[in-house]
C-alpha cells in the first residue's frame, strides 16, 4: 500500500498561540483517515497546510512520495488534493454545472460548452456512484446534496485526496448514512479520505485510521480495529487533573433559573434540545459540558429569548419568562457573555464608553429626562472596568478593535457583571486568550458567585469546566444525559458522557 | 401543452395583461394610436436609451457592485459622444461615447474594487461628477465654435443610415418602392392582427443602423453572462466570491470588467440620445433615464430580455404621451382593469391588505377615466414614470438579487 501524504515535524505558531508542534503524520493511498481531537487542538491548521492556505513555519509534506511545497489551493489541486469546506463554497444563484466547472476554463469569450462538460461530469458521477440533477439551482438543494455537489466539484478537478472539514456538522443522521456510504465507495474507487471530526462515534464507524490530536501535538496514529472508543476519548482529551479551588461560602436555596421540560423548535426537520431541565441557584456555578452542536448553544439562546421554544417553561426568579422579549429579560437581571466577543459582544469600530451603554441605553444611569445618552455616566463606568479588571487600554475613548483578545474580554466580563445581574450566562468566557486574563476573569467569576450571582459557565476547555464548576450537566445530541458534582469527576468520565459512551 | 402555456401566462401575467388589455381598449377609434407603427417606432426609439443603461446595471451588478453611477456615465456618453460626433463622424462619435462612459465606469470600479469604497456613495460621486465634468469639457472644447454654448454642443457632422426592409415593411430595392405587407395589414383594421402588424413595421419601418446595432446587444449580453467561462466567471463573482477565488477566479479582475462594460453601455446609452436623436449634446438630456434603466433591470429581474421588455414599456409610454396625449386616457381604464385583475388574484392568495389597496386604486382610475375625456397635460408628460412606478411595484416580489450585491470584498479572505 502507498503512502497518499507523509508530513515530517510541522510546526506552525500564530501570535500567542502554537497551533502545530512537530506534527508528524502518514496518511495511507485509498484510505479512510480521521483526525480526532477537540476544538483548538490543531486539526483545522493542519489541514489549512495540507490545503495550501497557509504555510508551515517548518516541516515538510510529501504527496504520494513527492515532494511538495504548496502557497495556494490552487497548488494543492494540482497535487491531487480537494478540500470539502465546513461552509459550503457555492453560489446559490448559479446552478450545480456551473458551480462545478467554475474556474477550469480561462475566462474566454468562446462558448462555455456547457453539453460536453454536462456529459463529463456524469461519468465522474458515475465511476464514484454519486447522484445529483446537474440542472438545479444551488439554492434548491438540501445541506447533504449541497455537500455532494462540493464532493463532486474537488473529484471533477481530479482530486485523489479528500479532505472532508467535519461534513457531519451540519446533517441530519439519514444524510450522515447517505454520506459515508458515499465515501466507502470513493474508498473502493481509490481516493483517499482525510476526515476530521470530533464526533467520536463517526469515526469509528467510518475511519480505518485515527488520528488523535491535542494542544498542537499529535499524540498517536491508530488502527481502528485495535483500538476502543474509550481508549481514543481518553487520547483526546488528556488526563491531566485541574486544581478543584477552595471554596469557603455556600449556595444558596434559591433557584434563580429553573428550566421545565422545555424543547426547541424544529428547523429542517430536526430539534436542537429536547425536553431539558435544569436549575441553577444562587452563589453557583452550573457548569454545560458537551461538544459543540449537542444543544448547548441553542438552550442560552432560548434563555434569553433569541431563539423561542415550543414547549416547557422557563423561570427567572420565580418568575415565569417564556413570552418577555429579549430587552425585557436582560434588563430584568440576566447578564450574557456571547462565545464570540468580537462578532456578539463589542462592536469593534465603537470606543469602549460607547459598547459600555450598548444594550443598556435604556437604564437609567445612561439615560437623561430628554431621552440623551448620560456620556459621563458611561465614561466613569467604562473607568471603572478599566481599573477593576486590569484592562491594558490608553483610555475609554479607544477602539474596541485596537485591543488584544484578553484585553477585550476583560472588558466585556466586566461590564456583564457591573449592574448586579442575579444571573450571569457565560458562554466560553476564556475562548482564544492569554493565561493571565484568564486566571483574572476566573477569579472574577467565583468572587461574584461568592456574592450570590448564579452563572451559567459553557466551555469546551474541561479542566475550566471543572475548576469553575460546582455542578456540570452534561448535553449530549439536544438531551440532558447526566448531572455530576464536580468534586469527584475526572475530564475522562466528562468525555465519556459527552461523546456518549457513558449514559 | 396547454399546461405550459397556462405556467407562461401565470408567470408573465404582469406583462401580458396589461398588453391584451392595450389591444383591446386600442379599437376604439378615439385610442387607435395606441397601437400604431408609428407609435411603436418612437417607443423603440425612446426605449433604446434606457434598455441599453438597464444592460449596463446588469453587467456591473451581476459581479456583484450597485451602479447607480449609470446616469453619470449616461452624461459622459452624451458629451463624449458629441464631441466625437462633431469631430470625427457619427460612428465614430458612438464608439468614442462609449469610451468616455467606460472612463467613468473604470473610475466606479477603482473605488468600489480597490478601495472598498461604499458603492452608492461612489456611485452618487460619479453622478455629481460627470454633470460638472460634462459642462467644463464643453466650455473649453468649443469655446469658439459657432452654434455652441456653455451647456449645448455644435451640431454633429455626419449621419447613421436608416432602412425600411424591402417587401415586408416596403423598403426601396435600387430607388424602387417594394410591396408593404405589414403596412397593408396594418391598414385592414383587422382586431389583433393589424395591431400586431403595427407592431412588427415598428421594428422594419425606417429603423436607423444604431437601433439595430443596439438591440443586438440584448442577445449578444445573454451569450456573454450565461454561456461563455467569462461570464460564468462574472456571475460567480457577484454570488459568492470566496468561493470563486478558491477556484481560482480573479475576483477583481472580472468585477473591473463587469463594472468597466457597464460604464460602456451607459455611454452608449448617452451616445444614442446625441447620434439617434437630439443631434448635439444638451445639458441635462438624459433626463434620469439612467436610474429608469436601473428600474428596467430590477423589472427584468436581471435578464437581458426582461430588460428589453421593461424598457419596452417605457418607451411605450413615453411614445404615447409625445404622440397623442388623447390615447394616454386609454390608458386610465387599462390601469384600472390591470389592478382589478390583481385584487382578484391577491384575494385568492389570501392576501386581503394587498387586494383591499388594490381595489381602492383601481375604483379611483375607473372613476377618472368615466368622469374626463382627456388627461390634464402636466399629468401627461408625468405617464412614463407612472406606468413604470406602477408596474414596478407589482414585478418587484420575485426579484433575484445577486447573493453579495453591494458587498465590499477583500482578496485572500478565505476562511
Amino acid at each position: 500500500m502507498n503512502t497518499a501524504i507523509k508530513t515530517l515535524n510541522i510546526s506552525k505558531s500564530y501570535p500567542g498561540v502554537q497551533a502545530n508542534s512537530n506534527v508528524s503524520v502518514q496518511i495511507q493511498e485509498s484510505t479512510i483517515h480521521a483526525i480526532v481531537g477537540e476544538n483548538g487542538a490543531g486539526k483545522s491548521t493542519l489541514m489549512k497546510i495540507l490545503y495550501g492556505m497557509t504555510k508551515p513555519d517548518e516541516g515538510e509534506i510529501e504527496i504520494f512520495d513527492q515532494n511538495a511545497s504548496m502557497s495556494s489551493p490552487k497548488d494543492a489541486i494540482n497535487f491531487g488534493i480537494g478540500m470539502v469546506h465546513q461552509h459550503f463554497m457555492l453560489a446559490k444563484n448559479l446552478t450545480v454545472l456551473e458551480n462545478v466547472i467554475l474556474g477550469i476554463d480561462r475566462p474566454s469569450f468562446k462558448n462555455l460548452g456547457l453539453k460536453k462538460y454536462k456529459k463529463l461530469i456524469e461519468e465522474v458521477m458515475s465511476l464514484y456512484s454519486l447522484d445529483i440533477d446537474l440542472d438545479m439551482f444551488v439554492e434548491e438543494l438540501s445541506v447533504g446534496e449541497k455537500q455532494r455537489v462540493e464532493i463532486i466539484k474537488v473529484l471533477f478537478r481530479g482530486a485523489k485526496i479528500l479532505i472532508l472539514d467535519e461534513p457531519t456538522a451540519v446533517l441530519v443522521p439519514q444524510e450522515v448514512k447517505e454520506l459515508f456510504n458515499n465515501l466507502n465507495n470513493l474508498k473502493q474507487n481509490g481516493v483517499t479520505i482525510i476526515f476530521i471530526s470530533h464526533k467520536l462515534d463517526e469515526v469509528i464507524e467510518i475511519a480505518d485510521d485515527i488520528s488523535v490530536m491535542r494542544g498542537g501535538k499529535l499524540i498517536d496514529t491508530v488502527k481502528n480495529e485495535n483500538v476502543s472508543k474509550t481508549e481514543v476519548a481518553e487520547m483526546m482529551i488528556g488526563k491531566s487533573l485541574p486544581i478543584p479551588p477552595p471554596r469557603s461560602t455556600e449556595t444558596k436555596q434559591n433557584k434563580i433559573l429553573d428550566l421545565k421540560n422545555i424543547t426547541s423548535k424544529t428547523v429542517d426537520g430536526r430539534k436542537f434540545f429536547t425536553d431539558v431541565s435544569f436549575n441553577v441557584f444562587g452563589s453557583e456555578i452550573l457548569g454545560i459540558a458537551g461538544v459543540e452542536g449537542n444543544g448547548q448553544k441553542e438552550v442560552i439562546e432560548s434563555i434569553i429569548g433569541i431563539d423561542n421554544i415550543e414547549s416547557g417553561e422557563i423561570y427567572f426568579n420565580g418568575e415565569k419568562i417564556n413570552d418577555k422579549t429579549t430587552r425585557e429579560r436582560l434588563d430584568s437581571g440576566i447578564s450574557f457573555i456571547p462565545e464570540d466577543r468580537q462578532l456578539q459582544a463589542m462592536i469593534m469600530d465603537m470606543n469602549l464608553t460607547n459598547n459600555v451603554i450598548i444594550g443598556r441605553q435604556n437604564i437609567k444611569k445612561y439615560k437623561s429626562k430628554f431621552a440623551t445618552v448620560k456620556t459621563k455616566n458611561a465614561i466613569n463606568e467604562s473607568e471603572n472596568i478599566i481599573s477593576l479588571f486590569d484592562v491594558k487600554t490608553p483610555g475609554t475613548n479607544t477602539l474596541a478593535t485596537a485591543l488584544s483578545g484578553g484585553n477585550q474580554q476583560k472588558f466585556v466580563v466586566g461590564r456583564e457583571l457591573e449592574d448586579d445581574p442575579s444571573l450571569l450566562i457565560a458562554s466560553q468566557p476564556t475562548r482564544g486568550i492569554d493565561i493571565g486574563a484568564q486566571a483574572l476573569i476566573w477569579e472574577k467569576l467565583r468572587e461574584s458567585r461568592d456574592n450570590g450571582l448564579g452563572v451559567l459557565l459553557i466551555s469546551a476547555d474541561l479542566e475550566e469546566l471543572i475548576g469553575l464548576s460546582d455542578r456540570i450537566v452534561v448535553f449530549y445530541q439536544g438531551s440532558l444525559v447526566t448531572e455530576l458534582s464536580s468534586d469527584n469527576v475526572s475530564p475522562e468520565d466528562l468525555g465519556g458522557y459527552m461523546t456518549g459512551l457513558k449514559k | 401543452m396547454i399546461k405550459n402555456i397556462y405556467s407562461f401566462i401565470l408567470k408573465r401575467y404582469v406583462v401580458i395583461t396589461p398588453l391584451l388589455l392595450v389591444l383591446i381598449v386600442a379599437q376604439r377609434e378615439e385610442y387607435s394610436q395606441l397601437t400604431t407603427s408609428g407609435t411603436f417606432g418612437s417607443a423603440i426609439r425612446l426605449a433604446i436609451p434606457i434598455m441599453l443603461a438597464g444592460l449596463g446595471g446588469l453587467f456591473s451588478e451581476k459581479t456583484g457592485v450597485v451602479n447607480i453611477g449609470l446616469e453619470g456615465m449616461m452624461i459622459m456618453g452624451t458629451w463624449f459622444g458629441a464631441w466625437g460626433g462633431f469631430t470625427y463622424g457619427a460612428w465614430q462619435g458612438v464608439f468614442i461615447g462609449m469610451l468616455g462612459g467606460a472612463l467613468f465606469g473604470f473610475i466606479h470600479a477603482i473605488a468600489t474594487v480597490s478601495f472598498q469604497v461604499d458603492h452608492i456613495v461612489s456611485g452618487v460621486a460619479i453622478n455629481i461628477l460627470a454633470a460638472g465634468v460634462a459642462r467644463f469639457l464643453n466650455v473649453i472644447s468649443f469655446e469658439d465654435i459657432a452654434y455652441a454654448s456653455s451647456t449645448a454642443s455644435p451640431r454633429i457632422t455626419g449621419e447613421i443610415g436608416k432602412m425600411t426592409v424591402p417587401f415586408l415593411a416596403g423598403g426601396p430595392i435600387n430607388d424602387e418602392e417594394t410591396f408593404n405587407l405589414f403596412g397593408n395589414i396594418e391598414n385592414l383594421d383587422i382586431f389583433l392582427i393589424s395591431d400586431f402588424a403595427g407592431f412588427i413595421l415598428g421594428f422594419l419601418s425606417n429603423i436607423s443602423y444604431l437601433t439595430i446595432f443596439a438591440l443586438a446587444i440584448v442577445p449578444f449580453s445573454l451569450f456573454i453572462l450565461w454561456h461563455t467561462p467569462i461570464g460564468l466567471q462574472m456571475r460567480s463573482v457577484g454570488e459568492y466570491p470566496t468561493g470563486s477565488e478558491s477556484l481560482g477566479v480573479n475576483v477583481y479582475l472580472m468585477k473591473y470588467i463587469g463594472v468597466t462594460i457597464s460604464g460602456a453601455l451607459s455611454g452608449l446609452a448617452g451616445a444614442y440620445l446625441v447620434i439617434g436623436g437630439t443631434g448635439i449634446y444638451l445639458e441635462g438630456q438624459t433626463g434620469g433615464r439612467g436610474f429608469i434603466g436601473l428600474a428596467s433591470m430590477l423589472f427584468g429581474n436581471y435578464k437581458p430580455f426582461g430588460i428589453l421588455m421593461g424598457s419596452g414599456l417605457f418607451g411605450f409610454a413615453d411614445a404615447l404621451q409625445l404622440r397623442s396625449p388623447q390615447a394616454v386616457h386609454g390608458l386610465l381604464i387599462v390601469i384600472s382593469i390591470f389592478l382589478f385583475v390583481l385584487v382578484l388574484k391577491t384575494l385568492f392568495e389570501k392576501k386581503y391588505t394587498q387586494s383591499l389597496i388594490s381595489l381602492l386604486f383601481s375604483g379611483a382610475f375607473l372613476i377618472w377615466f368615466l368622469n374626463s375625456t382627456t388627461i390634464p397635460n402636466q399629468f401627461v408628460y408625468f405617464t412614463p414614470h407612472i406606468t413604470t412606478l406602477i408596474v414596478l411595484s407589482f414585478a418587484n416580489q420575485r426579484i433575484k438579487l445577486p447573493e453579495k450585491i453591494g458587498v465590499p470584498y477583500k482578496k485572500g479572505e478565505l476562511t
